[in-house]
């Protein structure tokens, strides 16, 4: 196995706005009137192709996530993009981190689009779930007083989907389904690996442990993704089980250039970008009530009074680069930078290394990930180079032959009674040879004209 | 989630001017906290979404002439906020068993803003308890094209700006912005109003339903309302049957606070006459 394991993870902001001393908000003030739509097509295709490449630079994974109404990741539908990516590429692991459970009507949604993702790319899905940040409840008419107990309940929901024959009826405190029966089921067993991004409180960390799902930090310094990471160590403790690294993501936007200097000059503007106009989001956007349980706001109040955490729209880029929010350098310097990072917080993926971010141009970008590729990433892998995936068979038959050498005719092929054939069943596989079907064509004279003319 | 849960009093900072002790009537399993003061005739008000806790001098003023009694709404001031209140109809009925286990039979309803609502609720569904109804500054009702600014998109500043358009009288009931307790308590109390009010901000239905009242009805405007608008009041009027629509001059969305002389007395006078 490697040591590390690296997904390219793209917002997909919407950069063309007014800069932030000009604006209250990049989310939910901030009117869409600023977005011009024909340059969205060009920035999505360009995003799109970033992804895509990620394969072929020999990433271990991809990733998108869900935010709305805002200009710093305008992936209102992340299933929409992995869509495009499935397509676009062959073997890579596709992590949708993830659908934000609780704002939508009927969960069943999310596990019928993600099963169809996972069946159509082989079994190559990643399912992140989330709450949604606070912000987007403004645009939604689910109270944030209910989003953790809609958030559980839907995961419920979609789980035993997956996991349960249809049909079945779900009496939930917040969704009623008569019948719950998605068809497709998703091809991985039991069902495709669960994420859970979040910001370290302790109901998220002792519900990964009791799931055994794997956590991914969102952007924070070291000192704090450590400390979640130690929390959630804890908690797998006390229910009995060892952590496994693998179970821990980091998120750190990584920038590769050829020397310190370099980096820094062409990673600065870009990544502030991210925290200081991308996350300029004032508390009352920030904290709906009831989006927190009172106990968790106190506590995450209390670290911002006392200083212990700022406001991301505050931090400088000295600041993000000090406290590692982000890491930017030489390929010598990033990659003594990653292995210190990744010892220290006992992390065994890193989300965003080499990523592009923020309104970095297209040829910057790929310039990054290029880079980050052929002198970073060899760095954290065995000899041979390979993502760990590659390593494994794949989840699913790749071809028709194999397909058919593994499973053989279904065991229910298709048939049916055909009109004129008696009570024989027709098998539709070998429905049109002649001795199968002449016998139920009948005399001419019953024989319609073709066209009623 | 069930009605014999027993919910815990919880500790909540004391504000530092007018507080007083509650007194506590526990109702489905819920210590519910309420102040009571004064005789005459029984007349209840359901709060609005702050400046719990305390009583303040228009309470004072009602109290010399009313029996006058105010619960506090769950997850506001004292009563802690059960899983089971999901909407106004819990409401409801807490408080006609509250009001079962004070002995009291009929009343004078009294709903301001967020409590306005509440009262709206409670008048559809028990009008024979009512011997008046008063509405000051309610919400509620679906105001076509102007639905309002978003409460809970304001910081707090702006909200005190839009509460009041005395400001003098509103540089008195500034929070202590170092007051931490106190800042996160009102998010306690603001999370309690998402869970009633956050989305649809008013009940269609309550537009038929009030047309059933057969007391007498009043709602008191402000003169310039910044955080409900004003069309509110007119529409609230215009569907109580035999409404009186009185706006107070000086008065913002807060008229508790900014007259509460004149408050008092518009209300004295009306309960007065309603019990004739």
């Amino acid at each position: 196995m490697n040591k590390l394991r690296f997904y390219i993870f793209n917002l997909m902001p919407y950069p063309h706005i007014p800069p932030a001393a000009e604006i209250e908000s990049t989310w939910v003030s901030l009117s869409n009137k600023h977005y011009d739509p024909h340059r969205g097509r060009v920035l999505y295709n360009e995003y799109i192709d970033q992804l895509a490449g990620a394969e072929t630079f020999g990433y271990d994974g991809v990733a998108v996530n869900e935010h709305h109404a805002n200009f710093y990741g305008t992936m209102p539908s992340p299933n929409i993009i992995a869509a495009m990516l499935v397509q676009r590429t062959e073997h890579i692991p596709i992590g949708v981190i993830g659908n934000a459970i609780p704002l939508h009507g009927n969960p069943l949604r999310v596990a019928e689009e993600i099963a169809m993702l996972d069946v159509i790319s082989g079994g190559r899905i990643i399912s992140g779930f989330v709450r949604g940040i606070g912000c987007e409840y403004f645009n939604n008419g689910v109270t944030p007083a209910d989003s953790v107990e809609r958030f559980n309940e839907a995961h419920d929901l979609i789980i035993k989907a997956w996991t349960d024959d249809g049909p079945f009826t779900w009496q939930g405190d917040h969704f009623y389904i008569p019948n719950v029966n998605p068809i497709p089921r998703p091809i991985q067993d039991p069902h495709p690996p669960i994420w859970i991004p979040g910001q370290g409180s302790l109901e998220t960390l002792q519900f990964i442990a009791k799931h055994k799902y794997t956590y991914m930090m969102v952007f924070a310094p070291l000192w704090f993704t450590k400390m979640a990471f130690d929390g959630l160590r804890e908690e797998c403790k006390r229910l009995g089980y060892d952590a496994p690294k693998s179970m821990f993501n980091a998120c750190v936007p990584t920038y590769v250039a050829e020397t310190d200097e370099q980096a820094h000059r062409e990673a600065k503007a870009h990544l502030s970008w991210v925290f200081n106009t991308g996350l300029k989001i004032p508390d009352q956007f920030f904290f709906p009530p009831g989006y927190m349980s009172t106990k968790s706001f106190r506590n995450f109040v209390g670290l911002l009074k006392q200083g212990k955490v700022k406001p991301q729209a505050d931090l400088t880029y000295d600041e993000l680069v000090a406290d590692r929010y982000i890491i930017v350098g030489s390929p010598e310097t990033v990659k003594n930078e990653l292995g210190n990072y990744c010892d220290e917080v006992g992390a065994g993926g890193i989300i965003g290394g080499g990523a592009p971010f923020g309104p970095m141009p297209n040829w910057m970008a790929m310039k990054n990930m290029q880079i980050f590729a052929e002198e970073v990433i060899p760095e954290f892998r065995e000899a041979d180079g390979l993502p760990d995936y590659q390593r494994v068979a794949a989840n699913s038959p790749r071809s028709y032959a194999e397909l058919a050498a593994l499973k053989g005719r279904p065991p229910e092929t298709a048939r049916s009674l055909v009109t004129g054939g008696g009570d024989t069943l027709v098998e539709h596989r070998l429905s049109h040879l002649p001795e199968v079907i002449d016998s139920t064509m009948g005399s001419e004279d019953d024989v319609r004209p073709a066209s009623a003319g | 989630m069930s009605y014999i849960d027993v919910v815990e009093k919880i500790d909540v900072p004391k504000p530092p001017k007018y507080y007083t002790e509650p007194r506590f009537e526990e109702v489905m399993g819920l210590p519910v906290a309420y102040r009571r003061e004064g005789s005459g005739e029984a007349t209840v008000l359901f709060h609005g979404a702050g400046f719990t806790r305390m009583w303040i001098p228009f309470y004072a003023m009602l109290a010399e002439k009313l029996d006058f009694i105010t619960p506090e709404s769950p997850g506001f001031g004292e009563t802690p906020m059960p899983a089971w209140v999901r909407s106004f109809d819990d409401l409801t009925i807490l408080y006609d068993q509250l009001f079962d286990q004070l002995g009291i039979e009929k009343i004078h309803l009294i709903g301001f803003s967020m409590g306005g609502w509440a009262a709206s609720e409670f008048a559809a569904y028990y009008p024979r308890r009512l011997k008046s109804l008063s509405l000051i500054t309610p919400v509620g009702l679906r105001v076509d094209d102007d639905p309002g600014v978003d409460i809970f998109q304001l910081t707090p500043a702006d909200l005190m700006d839009r509460l009041f358009k005395d400001k003098e009288v509103m540089t008195q009931w500034l929070p202590d912005d170092d007051d931490f307790d106190e800042g996160i308590h009102m998010y306690s109390e603001f999370s309690a109003a998402a869970r009633l009010m956050w989305a649809p901000r008013y009940n269609l239905a309550l537009e038929r339903r009030l047309q059933r009242l057969t007391c007498p009805t009043q709602v008191i405007g402000a003169e310039e309302d910044r955080l409900v608008p004003n069309a509110m009041s007119d529409k609230f009027a215009a569907v109580l049957p035999n409404c009186k629509l009185t706006r107070l001059a000086g008065t913002g969305h807060e008229p508790l606070l900014e007259r509460p002389r004149e408050l008092a007395d518009t209300l004295i006078a009306f309960i007065k006459e309603a019990s004739k």
